[in-house]
């Protein structure tokens, strides 16, 4: 029963990474893509072009940060003592990512609920610097796990892999923006690229995983609690299966009633 | 002010702010979902558009429960780690099936009913809203067992000082639960029926075109918010005296005394004013129609938010100085490495921007009532002559 919830956590965590990486990699290079649209000739104004991109990831935002909320919640249901002496460890580091994680979202429900380009550009650049706090806390993190947190987080080595996480989300980000806004006929080669660099964005956390794994095992909570939190919750697993392949159904491109281009259905975000 | 009392203070301050927000959630979801199944049943398109307006509403108010709620997450494993080492064994289950077994589908169920709107079939489309609702009701459940334990730790037994779960039943039938979750979701439906209630009295004050809408969110309202008062004040005594038997002299603080007097004030107030005012006036229409008393109801929209934070300070307030009730005072529950520094910067961080979020949020809810239901983003057809998308450069 260990094994299995060791499992679920890195279940989790790896496709927080290979999901929600491309909504933070989006993010990121929110005003480069939308100048690199503009200079490519695409119609509309640099605002259009990052209301398109907004659009692109919007259906699929809800539906990949939830994967973190799942991650936590199962560290504290699952390793409680461990929990806290992580968190202690990386106390500036998780409150920076906690806040980056909010003011991005923020960017994202607040951009399109006022008129005026002054209101949405201000919220768009909320959102970019939101999602580069995102990517570089995760590595200054995860980097202090490999390490078996240090006192100081924000070294060298940390600011190094931060950037490092910058770096392959942001590829995963542009070939998510390139497979959905792409035409019917190249998403089969944009969604090969788009499993690549999935691949990519859940390699670094795959070696502190790694690294964690043996105390994760020794930290787990009692049987008889992982027992209740196995009854209730492992039949519940591929209910959470179905819905998140009912999203991808749903919002693919070249699926659903309106059309293929993510740009010609109106967003909420 | 100590490092404890500054941890303490940014607790209760992003979970006040949470509540206030999530009590609203409960309360829309459900009423939304009314909405939408009486426009697929009826086909008339006043319940669609209603679905849109209030939904929107909806969303708007989600969004900063969500942010707040992140932060209640974190912060047990940021400053209240000891918590989690003396009782995480029984504490923390709850949560993690809160997060695994009904924010997880919340969520993902939510971004479908948004998104979704236009492109799923219109049954699929209902079916996301009502387990959006369901979840959402589910989550609040999880919560609610975990706060119980804390009141009353139910189910579990102290081996080697550390607490242990030997009963999962006890702990989802704990006195301090039975009571409390009908009352938060008494609460739930009160709040929303208020502010679909002050909402539509200030659409209808102001001589909106649109009479018929109002006029029936008017009375979904007044007929929710008085089913949902009743059922708070109703479930809310019954909890004061299993209180008395579990946590005896709990509210004789002052703080928490004058909470728990405060809320009953405004419970019964609006017990004696919803069910048995504002729900006669419904025939004929006589509330839509009296447009002198329109300010008034406009009045009435923060009274259920009042009281909610009244409610929940009166709760938690009267635990002190425990964390876990008679096992784990504050002041071990508290990080054991916490410095003053880390905490300021963290309540600096987490308070400072939640409670601005809060803010504008608010005033974004009050613009979308302003601009009324001719302008919803959400749910917003698709343009009718679309111009097809060229490929991505990069």
């Amino acid at each position: 029963m260990e094994i299995i919830w060791l499992a679920i956590l890195a279940a989790l965590l790896i496709g927080y990474f290979a999901l929600e990486g491309f909504d933070i990699g989006l993010g990121m290079l929110l005003p480069a893509l939308a100048r690199a649209r503009e200079r490519a000739g695409e119609p509309g104004t640099r605002q259009d072009q990052r209301d398109h991109l907004v659009a692109a990831m919007a259906p699929f935002v809800l539906a990949n940060e939830v994967w973190l909320v799942a991650v936590a919640g199962t560290l504290l249901g699952v390793y409680p003592v461990l929990d806290g002496r992580l968190f202690d460890g990386l106390y500036p580091v998780v409150v920076l990512l906690v806040t980056s994680w909010i003011l991005r979202d923020a960017g994202l429900w607040f951009r399109r609920r006022m008129d005026g380009g002054a209101w949405r550009a201000f919220w768009d650049a909320v959102l970019c610097a939101g999602s580069w706090g995102l990517a570089l806390s995760w590595g200054v993190a995860l980097a202090s796990v490999v390490r078996g947190l240090p006192g100081q987080p924000f070294d060298l080595a940390g600011l190094l892999y931060g950037l490092v996480v910058a770096a392959v989300l942001a590829a995963h980000g542009r070939a998510f923006a390139a497979w959905r806004l792409s035409g019917p006929r190249e998403t089969g080669r944009g969604g090969r690229r788009l499993a690549l660099t999935a691949a990519l964005a859940v390699l670094p956390v795959a070696v502190p995983l790694a690294v964690a794994a043996p105390s994760l095992l020794d930290h787990t909570v009692s049987s008889g609690t992982l027992n209740v939190l196995s009854i209730i919750t492992l039949p519940v697993l591929p209910i959470l299966v179905v819905a998140q392949v009912w999203v991808w159904r749903t919002f693919t491109p070249g699926r659903g009633v309106i059309g293929t281009g993510a740009a010609r259905v109106p967003s909420f975000f | 002010m100590d490092v404890l009392d500054l941890a303490r203070l940014q607790f209760a301050v992003t979970g006040s702010l949470h509540f206030l927000f999530v009590v609203l959630t409960l309360g829309l979801a459900p009423l939304v979902a009314i909405m939408q199944t009486r426009s697929l049943l009826s086909g008339k398109p006043v319940f669609e558009r209603m679905t849109r307006f209030w939904g929107q509403i909806y969303v708007i108010n989600y969004a900063v429960g969500v942010f707040t709620g992140l932060v209640m997450e974190f912060q047990f494993g940021l400053n209240w780690s000891g918590l989690s080492h003396f009782a995480g064994d029984v504490f923390g289950a709850p949560l993690a099936m809160e997060t695994l077994v009904a924010f997880f589908l919340e969520s993902t169920f939510l971004g479908l009913w948004i998104f979704g709107w236009n492109r799923l079939p219109k049954r699929l489309h209902l079916a996301c809203i009502w387990l959006v609702a369901l979840t959402a009701y589910a989550s609040a459940f999880f919560i609610m067992v975990a706060n119980s334990f804390l009141q009353h730790p139910a189910g579990a037994v102290l081996r080697e000082g550390r607490l242990v779960l030997t009963d999962f039943g006890a702990l989802l039938s704990n006195p301090s639960l039975v009571a409390a979750f009908p009352h938060v979701v008494g609460a739930g439906l009160f709040a929303g029926g208020t502010v679909l209630t002050g909402a539509s009295a200030y659409k209808l004050f102001r001589r909106t075109a649109d009479q018929e809408f109002f006029r029936r969110s008017l009375r979904t309202g007044v007929m929710w918010g008085s089913i949902g008062v009743l059922l708070a004040v109703a479930s809310g005594y019954l909890q004061l005296g299993v209180v008395n038997d579990i946590q005896p002299g709990k509210f004789d603080t002052q703080l928490a005394g004058q909470a728990l007097s405060n809320m009953r004030l405004v419970g019964e107030l609006c017990q004696l004013v919803f069910p048995f005012i504002l729900a006669p006036l419904l025939i004929r229409n006589l509330l839509a129609r009296w447009r002198w008393i329109h300010p008034l109801l406009m009045l009435l929209t923060p009274l259920p938010f009042i009281a909610a934070a009244l409610g929940w300070l009166a709760r938690e307030a009267g635990r002190q100085p425990w964390v876990v009730y008679g096992e784990l005072d504050v002041a071990h529950a508290m990080s054991p490495g916490l410095t003053y520094q880390n905490v300021l910067v963290s309540f600096v961080a987490f308070a400072g921007v939640l409670g601005l979020l809060a803010l504008v949020d608010y005033l974004l809810i009050a613009r979308a009532v302003r601009r009324g239901p001719g302008q919803v983003a959400l749910g917003a057809p698709a343009p009718a002559d679309p111009t097809p998308s060229p490929a991505l450069a990069l």
